[in-house]
């Protein structure tokens, strides 16, 4: 950049710094853990990031602005301030170029330097939101998946798992390998697996249910299915899906019972 | 390669700790039915907490080893099969569903005594 | 190991070879626990079809990569007299040597992609593929 404009504008760094904060004032964190103070130093930190990137030349490579955007989105501050902040900063500058006197090409000029020079910038700023964005999404996806499933330990040899949600194939496979590798961690004798929470048992769902009891069977322990609603036995009927070969309760409590029947435990109440 | 074949009481213990190839499979197949003759097992304990692998060949030669020994007056009971085992036997469409299974050894025993009370 | 790895099937002991290639090159390409058991399997369903129909053939493994996902293609080979009706071959439960018929349905369910390819009186060729979730 012409070496006239730049030093014209770091000489305005006071006013230039006064207007600037004065118009992204209003963007807030989201974090209540922000103060006022550390929100004076992000805006000093952004500020001088971008007067260096005016006097020491292009800084959008070498990982300075990263480590920026990063601490900016982790402190839950809004995209837009870092958008506005820099609109806001192109805007003041070229207000205060064009008050100074000078030719019109050469402000035309100017205005185009200007451009070109915040260009990389927001470039970088689309870039780094947009894969922080799809990292949290792809974080959040499996983490869904994961949690979705947990088998609980209730007594001993007993466990529960609560299926919650619509199951597809992809989940199907994931809830079957954490009941198998539960079974083996607990040595679970009996598995209550509970559909209360799943809206809608088609045949594939019923598929994949008779196949975990299938295979939690074959690793020697027993599959109690329970949960099971009105709605539920009546499209599993007239689906014509056998599940007569693995016991099945209503109710979790009645599950329960039969699992304790089963592992020969029984609940007494202490007088 | 030969799997030891053990004696405890009425029950006969055999742990499997070598990869299964199809001799050994069929060799064990044969070893075992003797033995019951033999020694007039009533019950028969199969631990296969190290096998990693079961393919439809092993599958059915186990299948077919708990049938025949049933005809024997022994009952066979499989334990220790592994998550990842247990899942490919689904994947191929073998459930096994007539075998009785445990998590382990010492239930398998238990699982043997019930039984044969019973 | 960008490169094929090999195994010549003529006898049972090579089903046990192979699927211990299987094995290890699962392991080292990062598959876990359970998808190392399925291709381990799916080797040695397809080695031992090789090895009881078509006398001998070979096994072949080679990692893959496709649009950023990385996998485990297992190529089973043989000039055997070939499969007539692949339609039928892949049910569950057919057989013509008193086996489960569990086989070549089975791989088809253990891998991601499965194709089979035949030509009476000139052999058998099957691809299956287990991408690396
Ligand atoms: N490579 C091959 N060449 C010719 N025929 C084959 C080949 N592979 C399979 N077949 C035919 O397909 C049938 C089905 O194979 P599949 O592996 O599904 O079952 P199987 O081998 O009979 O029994 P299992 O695999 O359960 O022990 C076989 O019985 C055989 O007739
Ligand atoms: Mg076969």
């Amino acid at each position: 950049m012409n070496a006239a404009i730049i030093d014209m504008i770091l000489n305005k760094r006071m006013e230039i710094d006064g207007l600037w904060s004065e118009e992204i004032a209003d963007y807030k964190s989201t974090n209540r853990a922000i103060t006022p103070y550390m929100r004076e130093q992000l805006n000093n930190e952004f500020l001088s990031l971008l007067f260096n990137h005016i006097s020491q030349g292009d800084i959008s490579a070498d990982g300075t602005l990263e480590r920026f955007f990063d601490k900016v989105l982790r402190a839950n501050m809004p995209l837009e301030y870092l958008t506005q902040g820099l609109q806001s900063f192109r805007r003041i500058v070229l207000e205060i170029i064009t008050e100074e006197d000078i030719q019109k090409d050469a402000a035309f000029e100017t205005y185009r330097e200007v451009d070109r020079w915040m260009d990389p910038i927001l470039n970088s700023v689309v870039e780094n939101s947009s894969r922080l964005w799809e990292r949290t999404v792809s974080i959040q996806k499996s983490a869904l998946l994961e949690l979705s499933a947990p088998l609980i330990p209730v007594f001993q040899h007993i466990s529960v798992m609560p299926l919650i949600g619509t199951i597809d194939t992809e989940r199907a496979k994931l809830i079957m390998e954490n009941l198998l590798e539960g079974v083996i961690q607990y040595r679970s004798q009996v598995v209550l697996i509970d559909i209360t929470g799943v809206p809608v048992v088609d045949t594939m769902v019923a598929h994949h249910i008779i196949q975990a009891a299938d295979a939690v069977r074959l690793l020697g322990s027993t599959c109690i299915l329970v949960g099971i609603r009105p709605e539920i036995a009546q499209t599993i009927v007239s689906l014509g899906i056998d599940l007569s070969l693995f016991p099945t309760k209503s109710t979790l409590q009645k599950g329960m019972a039969k699992a304790l029947e089963i592992t020969n435990q029984q609940i007494v109440n202490e007088k | 390669m030969r799997i030891p074949i053990l004696k405890l009481h009425e029950y006969l213990l055999i742990t499997i700790q070598v990869e299964l190839d199809d001799q050994t499979a069929l060799q064990f197949q044969e070893d075992l039915l003797n033995k019951i003759h033999d020694t007039g097992a009533k019950g028969v304990v199969i631990d296969l907490t190290s096998v990693d692998m079961i393919d439809s060949f092993i599958a059915k030669v186990l299948g077919d080893v708990v049938r025949m020994s049933k005809l024997m007056g022994a009952q066979v009971v499989l334990t220790g099969i592994q998550p990842a085992v247990a899942i490919t036997l689904i994947d191929l469409g073998i459930s096994m569903r007539e075998v009785p299974t445990a998590l382990d050894l010492e239930q398998g025993l238990d699982k043997l005594q019930l039984e044969l009370e019973g | 190991m960008d490169i094929q790895s090999c195994v010549e099937v003529c006898n049972e002991w090579d089903i046990v070879s192979a699927r211990q290639l299987g094995r290890n090159m699962a392991k080292e390409l990062g598959f876990g626990n359970v998808d190392q058991a399925r291709i381990t399997t799916a080797i040695s369903e397809l080695a031992r079809n090789i090895y009881l129909y078509a006398g001998s053939g070979k096994i072949c493994l080679e990692p893959v990569e496709q649009m950023g996902r990385k996998g485990l293609r297992i190529i089973a080979v043989d000039n055997g007299p070939g499969i007539r009706d692949i339609r039928k071959v892949m049910e569950d439960g057919y057989t013509t040597s008193g086996g489960l018929g569990a086989g070549l349905p089975g791989v088809k369910r253990l891998m991601d992609e499965f194709t089979i390819d035949s030509t009476i009186n000139s052999g058998t060729e099957i691809l299956a593929t287990k991408w690396l979730r």
